[in-house]
């Protein structure tokens, strides 16, 4: 079973109009965040996948990828909806390879098994037992982790931050701040660098310090400067890439380039919906460029002949960063290889 | 039901332009989808007020509305995201000639339900509809007379949005943002001088004065604006609409507000070529986002980053030894050959471009061949046309559809039309060249300057009289007044009516009068006026003996010409007039001796002035003063006098 060799589905209209209504949404920013898009991904799939008119796994499996394809398309710079499309699919396989194996042991699948399994006893379709009840559940154990994920992430705060210390993060980001105030009972001091959205900087900085926490804002030219007396960088990505590198918003990698020279441990909060089986060589992302007024007015004289160029992201090798944490617990980036085969089916890297 | 429904934003996109800016292209295209980027200009529309969080959209077309229902029809079936969550109704009436037409036909047909959007389809932006409107909501609840909120995106004096288009000038109530001053020239007219009522000032706590700001050709309405289109009938654009508001507040009971878009946001019309170009690179430079030249498409990525904002589709070839140098656009399955240089250059789909080519500045729509050796630079060139080898093509040039141009031609701010469209041989299509002298002056006036842009001057054509188009064309672009140009052309209008139905002169002097205070005409502009609406009524532009029915005509307004020609400073107004007419009217090249005859014969004008006059066009160095007839003219008058001297 590799559908990736096989010709891509056509999808039904009722699904197709599903997706073209999330894909929307997502553009038109009802839906912010990637926890958002990561939730509304799963119940899109949900849908689709229960809409399904008994089918077998290799159905099931091209519908999904179609439709996961589709969603890839419209919307290359979410790649947390392709992730999540990895997921259910990975799930698909899974329940099928149990399946074909007749094994009575029951739904939990471990790293053993999986290591165990004997190639030979892929290649047997399953019988024509429904799947959906078991991908239903396993969906519903998926919606589950999405829900815990930011505070399986911030309940490790306390094992990170400790009292009395320097801490930098960069830029505005949700789970970052809901990281540094599941620590707030550790006194410890932070410098927020403001990215280029200032006021969202500003604004955390000022829920933070309504928490109790000791907050500085300074500029991101300052950060080089200050690096010397932080003792942590703590940040949120926008993904974890394949060899443990981090896809991030643009300013960052000149803030791990100084913690890097000083020694400093960054740590990348990452929550498993961002893993990416994705290399640095995807040019769609690094060459996605943001809106220019960002970086300047479009006011001026010059705004129409000048060439702003104004970078969406920017990639940080794996060597600048110190620790990932995942909903599992820490990781360091070399093992983020391990995860991405434990998350995913190497057959769906490419969807 | 009825109040999610009432909650539902609704926008009202009105789909043409009413002018001739993009003339002879928008003959055969409805401005809806006219190419942008690469994209139609109705694609951005829709996505924009998608994104802006408009519900339901009304497209009011005037002209082509098949076609924009075709489109309509084709993007629902293919599922574009706006079809899903946004209801679009296309209106068609081919009666409406101005915007104010449109807008009376929305009242009576009751299509809005209460605050609207309103819009052309020549606005590209990136706000959020909704929430602008939420604004407008609140400025009601505080004035309930407010009927229209304007938006306008502020930006340096010197940028090219401004430079290019007629600048606006605006004072307002500083703490309330109320329009009290709305005034639109044009920014090369040397007499910039702009008047601000002192009582403006005194009654106002507060004063803006903004000189530097874009019109968005957006507003955010009230339930009040149709009707108060629908009551005043003679508001025929939006600015006539927004001067009315301002001149009459107290009597029409309505006031308007104004409101800058933020930093973020990006908004601009386009109103003209230069226009055009401009927003074209804006979008290449990503300040419309999330517009772009991918807005339309379910699919993105397809078009391949190649820095320098540089872009292609990833079915178009190139070849290894050609140069894009800056904000390039390629098409799908477009190829471009050996050696070319491109430049600021939108190209569409399945073109061929070939050796050594030159393109820069230029905008090239689908299946254009371009020959080698070829040099375009700052031109237009509509779909299927073929430019053959080492062509020269400047300044603007508009080549329509279907054209092919011949091999080693030489082209600088022409418009080549596709003559013949019926015609079976396509290729072969007769081309027809004006020159275009008005965009040479321009483009040797600029030349110092960079070369971007299609050096066409705007032409200002008011659609308040596009009605009429023999008379419109009968009064070429002059520096006369708002006022007196309406004046004009209503004494115009009364006297061809009344030469057509042979009114008595009594009832046509008592209308020329009303029409008089009714503009606040001064005399010796009246008589000036009358003269020369005599010689540039309609007939006149048909006739083929022009001196008969000239003198038809006088004869017929003797009554007239005798209540206002009296005394030696109205025949010296009279004059002027026939000087002015026989300029700008062509109809009367080359007849202004004999036209002054006819006035002779006629009594109107003595002798004493005629000499006068004829030294003060000596003195003034006008362009009649060599004309044959009329040397003839006075030579034959100095005779006559002469003889009549010698016989006392």
């Amino acid at each position: 079973m590799a559908p990736s060799e096989g010709p891509v589905k056509e999808l039904d209209e009722k699904c197709v109009e599903m997706i073209v209504k999330y894909v929307s949404e997502i553009r038109s920013g009802k839906l912010d965040g990637s926890i958002k898009i990561a939730t509304a991904t799963v119940s899109l799939l949900e849908q689709i996948i229960s809409d399904s008119q008994n089918p077998t796994a290799y159905e099931l499996c091209s519908t999904v990828r179609a439709v996961g394809r589709q969603i890839v398309c419209a919307l290359p710079q979410e790649l947390v909806a392709a992730n999540i499309v990895r997921r259910v699919l990975r799930a698909i396989r899974d329940e099928q390879r149990a399946h074909a194996n007749q094994s009575s042991e029951g739904a939990g699948e471990s790293l053993q098994r999986l290591v165990l399994a004997a190639p030979h006893r892929r290649a047997t379709i399953g019988a024509a037992k429904d799947l959906r009840e078991p991908i239903r559940d396993f969906i519903s154990e998926l919606s589950a982790e999405l829900d815990s994920s930011t505070s399986a992430i911030c309940s490790q705060a306390c094992e990170h931050v400790h009292a009395d210390e320097l801490i930098l993060t960069y830029g505005a980001s949700s789970l970052a701040e809901k990281f540094l105030r599941a620590a707030a009972s550790r006194r410890y001091r932070l410098i927020l660098a403001e990215s280029c959205d200032v006021k969202e900087s500003h604004a955390m900085a000022a829920r933070l310090s309504t928490a109790g926490i000791n907050v500085t804002v300074v500029s991101s030219a300052a950060v080089g400067v200050l690096m010397s007396r932080v003792n942590k960088v703590v940040v949120g990505v926008v993904a974890a890439l394949a060899g443990g590198a981090v896809l991030s918003r643009a300013g960052l990698h000149a803030v791990t380039v100084a913690a890097h020279h000083y020694s400093v441990p960054v740590i990348a909060l990452a929550p498993l919906y961002k893993l990416s089986p994705l290399h640095a060589c995807e040019q769609h992302h690094f060459n996605a460029l943001a809106a220019p007024h960002t970086a300047m007015p479009y006011r001026s004289k010059e705004s129409a002949v000048a060439h702003v160029v104004a970078p969406r992201y920017d990639f940080v090798p794996p060597n600048h960063i110190t620790l990932f944490i995942t909903n599992l617990g820490g990781s360091s980036p070399s093992y983020i290889y391990r995860l991405l085969s434990e998350l995913y089916d190497p057959n769906d890297y490419q969807i | 039901m009825e109040s999610s429904k009432e909650n539902i934003v609704q926008a009202v996109v009105i789909m043409d332009h009413f002018n001739n800016n993009f003339s002879p292209i928008n003959k055969t295209k409805p401005m809806a989808l006219f190419s942008v980027a690469g994209v139609p200009l109705i694609d951005y529309v829709l996505e924009s007020l998608l994104l802006g969080g408009v519900g339901e959209t009304i497209l009011f077309c005037c002209q082509d509305g098949p076609k924009i229902k075709e489109y309509i029809k084709k993007c629902t079936n293919e599922k574009v995201p706006w079809s899903l969550t946004m209801d679009v109704q296309v209106i068609m009436s081919e009666t409406c000639q101005t915007m104010g037409d449109v807008m009376r036909e929305i009242d009576a047909a009751g299509l809005v339900r209460g605050y609207f959007i309103l819009m052309g389809v020549n606005s590209i932006t990136n706000i959020n509809f909704a929430a602008l409107l939420e604004q407008h909501k609140v400025i009601c609840k505080k004035d309930k007379e407010a009927a229209m909120t304007l938006i306008y995106k502020k930006v340096s004096w010197e940028h090219p949005l401004i430079k290019n288009d007629k600048a606006l000038f605006l004072a307002a109530d500083g703490k309330t943002n109320k329009v009290l001053i709305h005034e639109k020239y044009k920014t090369k007219s040397n007499d910039n001088v702009l008047q601000l009522p002192l009582d403006c000032v005194l009654s106002h706590s507060e004063v803006k004065l903004h000189h530097n700001l874009v019109d968005t050709n957006i507003a955010l309405c009230s339930p009040s604006v149709p009707p108060l289109f629908a009551d005043n009938f003679d508001f025929q654009t939006r600015d006539d609409f927004v001067n009315g508001i301002l001149i009459n507040e107290e009597i029409l009971a309505s006031t308007l507000y104004y409101t800058i878009l933020k930093d973020t946001q990006y908004a601009a019309a386009i109103t003209n070529w230069k226009t055009y170009q401009i927003v074209c690179w804006d979008i290449l430079h990503y300040w419309t986002l999330p517009l772009s030249i991918e807005t339309g498409s379910f699919y993105q990525n397809n078009y391949v980053f190649m820095g320098n904002h540089n872009f292609r589709k990833t079915s178009s070839k190139l070849s290894r030894s050609c140069t894009l140098i800056e904000d390039v656009l390629i098409g799908a399955n477009t190829q471009i050959c050996d050696n070319t240089t491109v430049s600021k250059t939108m190209i569409g789909n399945n073109c061929e471009i070939g050796n050594n080519v030159t393109l820069i500045g230029s905008h090239i729509m689908d299946n254009v061949v371009i020959k080698e050796n070829c040099k375009i630079i700052n031109s237009f060139i509509d779909n299927k046309c073929i430019i053959e080898s080492d062509s020269i093509l400047e300044n603007g040039t508009i080549i329509t559809a279907n054209v092919n141009i011949k091999p080693k031609s030489k082209l600088k701010g022409a418009v080549i039309e596709c003559s013949e469209i019926d015609n079976n041989e396509k290729s072969l299509g007769k081309s027809t060249s004006e020159s275009g002298t008005e965009w040479e002056n321009e483009s040797e006036g600029s030349g110092g300057d960079e070369f971007i842009g299609f050096d066409k001057e705007w032409s200002d054509s008011e659609s308040c009289y596009s009605s009429d188009s023999s008379v419109q064309s009968s009064l070429p672009e002059s520096p006369i007044p708002e006022d007196t140009n309406i004046f004009l052309q209503e004494v115009i209008d009364s006297l061809a009516r009344g030469y057509e139905e042979k009114l008595k002169c009594d009832y046509l002097i008592l209308e020329i009068n009303s029409s008089r205070y009714a503009y606040n005409i001064q005399l010796h502009e009246v008589n000036f006026f009358v003269i020369r609406a005599m010689l540039s009524m309609p007939i006149l532009i048909d006739s083929k003996s022009v001196l008969v029915t000239v003198k038809d005509i006088l004869k017929f307004f003797r009554p007239i010409l005798s209540n206002y020609i009296k005394t030696k400073s109205s025949i010296m107004d009279c004059l002027r007039a026939v000087e002015e007419s026989c300029i700008k009217c062509e109809w009367l090249d080359g007849k202004a001796g004999q036209i002054v005859h006819l006035l002779y014969e006629f009594d109107v004008v003595d002798e004493d002035s005629l000499l006068e006059w004829y030294d003060d066009l000596k003195d003034n160095e006008s362009l009649l003063v060599n004309q044959t007839s009329l040397v003839k003219f006075f030579e034959w008058l100095q005779e006559a006098s002469e003889e009549s001297e010698e016989s006392d």
